[in-house]
């Protein structure tokens, strides 16, 4: 087990390392100049020059590299070209929002969705599961900008009740959280149903009903139970999904989270911030998958970590 | 009806399958009872419709998919006509001892938790602790040594025959007064089949308790039963005590039965089974049992 930790970790190392790696080749090969983005339009060519020297983007590449990983390994991810702030911090100001976002929706999603599935592979293939597919089937065809102004325009424009934009009281996070939710909880409730009916149609569940035990029990305790690996699966994947920013629904809301950050860092050539939102994001995907992982053998006694199955 | 009721009266039993093909007629009117300390078999090729007799004696086929009909008293209450009394009888009148103890548990829960649980879904007083105990108990019963260690084990971590073992302990915790088993041995080892049906056989004789046995091996049958019902296609074929079934077959499709059936040797004893094994030829390619 320390030995399977240990290697885990060198191997996320490893994968951050050269995430980062290819982040920070693939914003230098891509068309677009910092310091024109930078600078006034009007600014001379001698202008753009002495800012390209004062980003360091006037040094080959591989010297550009080698001050970036020195850099790396000392704790300083740069400066933001258009903060002017240390990059991480720049990108650790949003983090909170982002966290703050990721685990309201997957907290819902998981409240929801999990009762939601269950309920359908109980009544697997009735009408009243019809109803509830095309309600999933619904909300998994929604595209989150499209519910996110429908949302808006209910309940911030026609019935003001919560607030449009922008996070000041925690009613903020309502609308957001919504629009997140209806997209994840349609793909989760969809996963809980197909495992459920499969648990539910597994000998062990008969044996257990033949001898008397309860129905309640066979669905929570044999099926739920036995459907906790794909689900815990599912659930860490779309959180670790979740931390790397909501692009489209941080805009429609004015959230200040990372999504957003990296919008404006990608259209600004803003390559420090840039580099650091990968390494945040990344360190905390990773770090969410690596939980998950480290939680199978206590949801499966078959699982034995660093074993081949 | 003549004096004492028998535990298990099955009359007319009708089993209709929703299949994707279509209805199939699993069953089609069978009628045969099981008295207290009484061990009546089943006995067929699969798809004879044996094992969906078993379950739907259970009610345990598929809600909505099975459709049963005529009537199926279990120590008195027709699991038919009201399907709350199946549920009644079920870990309390009757247990099922499975076909196939691989995935007969469920495989994140201990055997102990499967186990005591049983214990205390039919004495509900019974603390935790007691109903370990109670549960050791039960495996030393099924023979299984050294109890208390397997109780915090998984099913994964145990081999074929001790979980068949560990589900007879789990069936004998509902103190049942019936136990149906669903070709208990098809899916052991050759050496392991003999001494769980020993294992049976010696729990019957204890307890009196009356068994519904569901097998496609004549040697099984002959072994351990008192009536043999002969099943094709969802009916009884032919019907009697077991040693005119197997020493005078009337029907042909018992004659092939009997023929197909490999012998093991260890439990018949110098009993005509082996004069068959002897004379027997050896088994025909693609009989291997299940």
């Amino acid at each position: 087990m320390p030995t399977y930790l240990l290697r885990r970790v060198g191997q996320s190392l490893l994968a951050i390392f050269l995430t980062l790696t290819t982040v920070f080749l693939l914003v230098r090969l891509a068309p677009g100049d910092p310091a024109a983005a930078y600078a006034a339009p009007t600014a001379s060519s001698a202008e753009l020059d002495r800012i390209r020297a004062q980003f360091g983007l006037d040094e080959p590449l591989i010297n550009q590299y080698g001050i970036f990983l020195r850099d790396l390994f000392t704790g300083n991810l740069g400066t933001s070209y258009s903060f002017h702030a240390p990059a991480f911090d720049v990108v650790m100001d949003r983090m909170p929002y982002t966290i703050t976002l990721a685990v309201a929706a997957i907290t819902v999603t998981t409240v929801v969705a999990v009762p939601l599935g269950v309920w359908m592979a109980r009544r697997a293939d009735t009408k009243r599961e019809l109803g509830a597919n095309v309600l999933t089937i619904t909300g998994q065809s929604m595209p989150d900008f499209w519910t996110g102004v429908m949302l808006l325009t209910l309940f911030a424009v026609l019935l003001p009740v919560l607030p449009a934009s922008g996070f000041t009281t925690w009613s903020g996070l309502v609308l957001p959280t919504v629009t997140v939710a209806v997209l994840q909880l349609a793909l989760v409730s969809r996963l809980v149903r197909r495992e459920m009916v499969t648990a539910l149609a597994a000998p062990y569940t008969t044996i257990a009903r033949s001898r008397g035990v309860s129905e309640r029990a066979l669905t929570w305790s044999y099926g739920l139970r036995n459907s906790a690996v794909p689900l815990v699966t599912a659930l860490g994947t779309r959180f670790a999904a979740l931390l790397n920013g909501v692009v489209v629904v941080e805009v429609v809301f004015g959230w200040p989270g990372v999504g957003s950050l990296v919008v404006r860092a990608l259209a600004t050539r803003d390559y420090p911030l840039i580099q650091a939102t990968v390494l945040v994001t990344a360190t905390l995907a990773i770090l969410v998958q690596l939980l998950v992982d480290l939680a199978y053998p206590l949801l499966d006694p078959r699982v034995r970590l660093g074993k081949a199955a | 009806m003549t004096g004492q009721s028998p535990l298990l009266d099955v009359r007319n039993l009708q089993i209709e399958l929703i299949t994707a093909h279509g209805v199939v007629r699993a069953v089609d009117g069978v009628s045969f009872t099981v008295g207290h300390g009484e061990t009546v078999t089943l006995i067929g090729e699969s798809g004879s419709g044996k094992s969906t007799t078993a379950m739907g004696i259970l009610r345990l086929l598929p809600e909505g998919l099975a459709v049963l009909s005529g009537s199926v008293r279990i120590a008195g209450r027709d699991v038919v006509a009201d399907p709350a009394a199946a549920r009644g009888v079920r870990g309390r009148t009757v247990s099922l001892i499975p076909q196939d103890p691989m995935t007969a548990l469920s495989p994140v829960h201990t055997i102990g938790r499967q186990l005591g649980g049983a214990i205390r879904l039919r004495r509900p007083g019974l603390s935790r602790a007691q109903a370990r105990e109670k549960g050791t108990e039960l495996l030393a019963q099924v023979r299984i040594s050294k109890p208390e260690t397997h109780w915090k084990t998984y099913p994964h971590q145990l081999s074929g025959g001790m979980l068949q073992r560990v589900l007879i302990a789990i069936a004998l915790a509902a103190e049942p007064e019936l136990l149906v088993a669903d070709e208990p041995t098809s899916a052991l080892d050759a050496t392991v089949q003999a001494s769980v049906l020993d294992l049976l056989m010696e729990l019957q004789e204890r307890t009196g308790i009356g068994m519904l046995m569901i097998t496609h091996d004549l040697g099984v049958a002959r072994l351990v039963s008192d009536r043999i019902h002969v099943m094709k296609d969802g009916r009884f074929v032919e019907s009697g005590p077991a040693d005119r079934i197997v020493e005078r077959p009337a029907e042909p499709y018992t004659r092939a039965l009997l023929a197909a059936v490999p012998r093991l040797g260890a439990w018949d004893e110098g009993e005509p089974a082996v004069r068959e094994a002897a004379s027997s030829p050896a088994r025909p390619p693609g009989e291997e049992p299940r």
